[in-house]
């Protein structure tokens, strides 16, 4: 199904949860609504399936306004941050239950059932109620509950955030063969980047109730449209400095606080901007000559290892460097260098970096 | 301060802590639980008496007469208020509303009523008593109907609030989930809220059968208003005027026999209520989907709505204020004196009530909602809704015969002592019940924090749980001391000589003297409210404070 919202807006007494939503959303999609706590991710899903009345806007779900539809008419399956199977119910009469509300007989329900079930592997637990289950069954169970509905529209309000991380990982992938074998368009909200960027077709990202940015992973990760995006989005590090001028090719120059030259991509800014450069860990490089910094600390994180940095500009640095290689001591003075390519120029934000940034 | 220092080194050892929960169960045990049921050891002990009523068929006739009537009613007015209690419930907890807060103050208005006052309220209201002038809706009913009427009004606070205890604790999102799969809200409601329902049902028909059940001063005033009290009966009514109706000598085999028979009848249906509870099904399996959505919109919902709205108003609040009408008329001759003597001893009996019950029912709480898979916690949860669901004036009686054993003089100071620790027994489940609530949802770790960073146990107790638990602790002891200030059954029964202010007014009605008996209600009612408004500021201001 095909999702199309136009200037969209939700507002509870003064405040805008959401604010000015335009997305159009294509059919079996798999969308993921990415952003921090209280951004306002929930509240799009839940106006999209007819929780919430937006206070302002339309929603069109194939071509029709469903807006003023409601909730039990808009066939749209939700899946629950809690999950909240229904406790009095066996895991097959919960799956059942839409086909059972919808006035189908016993048989039918019974098989429409069955087919959830196994599709999602849990046939064998039919008979348990939600309790005996384990977080991720139950998950499971809540989602071939929504399947059954027959709804070719399913969200996702976080889903995964209460499992355990292996089964987290598991799972992701399993929902994501899942609804493109039976070609459903998702939206699934969550606050883990990482989730976002390993399932998703496109990742909307969100901050204080606006769209900030919509792209595919791949795109928001290597060209960000702000600050934000690429702070969010992956790791970086963000370093204030002016633009002092182009070389040839087209790439920019920029001076850090401590008068240092480093050349970055190309930008639209031009010589005495103000800006902001930002440099992934994996696009620093240490090397014989460059910016000096001193290591403050170094972590392992199993294929390679963080070193922590303060440079002689005052800024926070960190880089990537191979487990196998020889790990730098506290105190150590190294030079740093970036990958130019990959290192991304902003205009520096008005009321300043922090505030660009900030989640809450 | 140094027995402060003493009770936090006790509280160090396993040994001093479990002595004095020994202690508590003993004060449990023989205060409250023997005296309660020790009329049905007499009934084995006094068989000749009893047996010589079993044969007397006019008396017998009576008291079956009086059995009926008291479960009969209690049974109706409880399926009333099942019936309106839910859509209240639901408006209380789930809608979201201007002057909700206002609602849910007026819904436990008639708690703060004793229920001698709403006895004459309510005759005054739907009836045209004689001796009164200000006209009622003059409406000729027979006694039973009034009486449900009247009982529905001091059991329906109870069944609202059962009710939205539980409904609390229900998720809203099953509805909502229920509803993403093309369920209308009434079958949503129907299918997953109602089944997991089932437990605030059932304590919310246990605690308004059970309150029916004992009821006496209201239901004998409004009797005697409508000139029915030597007619008509209730159990408690009859146990209350048995001794002057027949005579001290031989009320007492009659006085016995229904007790017993209330007792064991009203023990008997909490356990098939409790069985009832796991059994229960309310069936699921067909929906009806056009009928569902069509009561799920537009005016079916609203309809209901100002139909539970009306039914606060026209049944419960409107009959309850009636009283005031009484403003309107020539201030009667109150004896000021014998009113506030007797508001003193009611304040004397039921402060020293509550602060009993605090002190014995806190450590049964902790315990209780500790230990709920022990047997002994288990047993301890059972024993102590028995008084809860004894009928008062069979408890009074009962425990007047436990006394008397002991103590035959007539000293008004004892026969004090002795309903106090009467009012003890039917309020101690109140301030339990409601702080076992409090401890499960308090979560133990905070205590093991506390202990971790060197709190003995009674400081962890005192510091941490007691401030977690307060409004609780306060909710119960509110609810216990209205419940002590109204009742009447129990009172009577112990000894006649204690005059507390339901009693009080009840003898002013007895003597016919209504407009001095609406003063003094009146009278008592403004001090009730000012003394709950009183600590409601205080409690507010103290946790500005803190």
């Amino acid at each position: 199904m095909k999702i199309r919202m136009e200037n969209v807006s939700m507002k509870f007494g003064d405040f805008y949860a959401a604010k000015d939503i335009n997305i159009s959303i294509s059919k079996g999609e798999y969308l993921t609504i990415l952003g921090p706590s209280g951004c306002g991710k929930t509240t799009l899903i839940k106006m999209i399936s007819g929780i919430l009345r937006p206070t302002e806007g339309c929603i069109f779900v194939d071509g029709e306004d469903v807006t003023d539809t409601h909730l039990e008419d808009r066939d749209t399956g939700y899946v629950f941050q809690n999950i909240a199977l229904f406790p009095n119910m066996t895991v097959s009469d919960n799956v059942g239950y839409s086909p059972r509300v919808r006035d189908m007989t016993k048989d039918e329900t019974a098989s429409v059932s069955e087919e959830y079930l196994k599709l999602v592997k849990m046939l064998d637990r039919a008979g348990a109620i939600p309790k005996e289950l384990s977080g991720g069954e139950q998950q499971k169970v809540a989602i071939a509950r929504a399947l059954a509905s027959g709804s070719k529209l399913l969200m996702l309000d976080e889903p995964l955030s209460a499992l355990d991380a292996r089964v987290r990982v598991e799972l992701r992938y399993d929902m994501r063969r899942l609804v493109k074998k039976l070609g459903i368009t998702v939206l699934h909200v969550t606050h883990d980047q990482e989730e976002a960027m390993s399932v998703s077709d496109r990742i909307i990202l969100m901050r204080a109730g606006r769209i900030v940015e919509i792209g595919t992973p791949l795109d928001m990760y290597r060209n960000p449209g702000s600050i934000f995006a690429a702070y969010f989005i992956g790791e970086t590090n963000l370093l204030e400095c002016t633009v002092s001028g182009k070389t040839k090719t087209g790439k920019t120059v920029v001076r850090l606080r401590g008068g240092q030259m480093v050349r970055a991509a190309k930008s639209v800014l031009t010589e005495g901007d103000a800006a902001v450069i930002s440099v992934r860990p994996e696009n620093v490089y240490a090397a014989k000559e460059g910016l000096k910094a001193e290591v403050t600390e170094v972590v392992f994180m199993g294929t390679y290892r963080r070193v922590r940095t303060v440079a002689e500009t005052n800024d926070y640095l960190e880089y990537n460097i191979s487990s196998d290689d020889e790990i730098p001591k506290i105190g150590d003075k190294v030079h740093l260098v970036f990958n130019k390519k990959a290192t991304m120029v902003f205009p520096r934000p008005e009321k300043g970096l922090k505030e660009a940034i900030e989640l809450e | 301060m140094s027995l402060l220092k003493k009770i936090n080194e006790m509280s160090d050892s396993r040994r001093s802590r479990k002595a004095w929960f020994g202690a508590v169960c003993v004060v449990f045990l023989t205060l409250i639980i023997i005296p309660s049921i020790f009329v049905v050891f007499r009934l084995f002990t006094d068989w000749s008496s009893v047996d010589g009523v079993i044969a007397d068929g006019a008396t017998m006739g009576v008291i079956k007469g009086a059995l009926f009537n008291s479960f009969s009613i209690a049974f109706i007015v409880t399926v009333i208020d099942v019936i309106v209690g839910i859509p209240m419930a639901w408006l209380l907890v789930r809608k979201h509303f201007q002057g909700k807060r206002y609602l849910d103050t007026l819904m436990d208005m008639p708690l703060a009523f004793p229920t001698a006052v709403l006895g004459i309220s309510v005759v005054m209201f739907w009836g045209a008593p004689e001796g009164i002038d200000i006209p009622g809706l003059g409406l000729n009913l027979s006694p039973y109907a009034m009486l449900i009427l009247l009982h529905t009004i001091f059991t329906y606070p109870y069944m609202v609030r059962s009710l939205s205890a539980i409904l609390e604790q229900i998720e809203p999102n099953y509805e909502t989930a229920a509803m993403t799969l093309s369920a209308s809200r009434f079958t949503a409601v129907r299918t997953i809220t109602l089944p997991l329902f089932r437990a605030g049902l059932v304590t919310g028909f246990i605690l308004c059968f059970a309150r029916s059940l004992s009821e006496t001063g209201g239901t004998y005033i409004a009797l005697k208003m409508m000139g029915v009290q030597s007619t008509f009966f209730t159990g408690p009514t009859f146990i209350n005027d048995a001794k002057s109706l027949l005579g001290p000598d031989s009320a007492m085999g009659p006085m016995i026999l229904i007790s017993v028979l209330m007792i064991v009848l009203a023990i008997a249906l909490l356990v098939a209520a409790r069985l009832m509870m796991v059994r229960l099904k309310i069936p699921t399996s067909r929906v009806w989907p056009q009928f569902g959505r069509r009561l799920s919109r537009g005016t079916v919902p609203k309809i209901k709505d100002a139909l539970s709205i009306a039914f606060l108003l026209v049944i419960v609040l409107i009959p309850s204020f009636y009283i005031f009408a009484f403003l309107t008329q020539p201030v009667a001759a109150v004896d000021y004196g014998a009113l506030l003597s007797s508001i003193g001893l009611s304040f004397l009996v039921a402060g020293a009530a509550v602060v009993f019950d605090i002190v014995f029912g806190i450590p049964m709480a902790l315990y209780i909602a500790r230990n709920r898979r022990t047997v002994l916690g288990k047993m301890l949860d059972e024993a102590v809704n028995v008084p809860l669901i004894i009928p008062t004036t069979a408890l009074g009686f009962s425990l007047a015969l436990f006394w008397g054993m002991f103590y035959s003089g007539d000293s008004t100071a004892v026969f004090t002592a002795m309903v106090i620790l009467g009012h003890i027994s039917f309020t101690y489940p109140l301030v339990v019940r409601n702080i076992i609530g409090a401890v499960e949802e308090a979560d133990a770790s905070y205590e093991e924090v506390a202990m971790t960073l060197g709190a003995k146990p009674f400081q962890a107790f005192s510091k941490v749980l007691v401030p977690i638990i307060k409004s609780s602790i306060i909710a119960g002891a509110i609810l216990s001391f209205t419940r002590s200030l109204g009742e009447t059954g129990a009172t009577t029964s112990i000894s006649g000589a204690v005059k507390t202010v339901p009693v009080y007014i009840m003898d002013l009605v007895n003597k016919d003297s209504y407009a001095e008996a609406a003063m003094c209600s009146i009278i008592l009612i403004v001090i009730c409210f000012i003394l709950i408004f009183a600590v409601r500021m205080i409690i507010n201001r103290g946790e500005r404070h803190a």
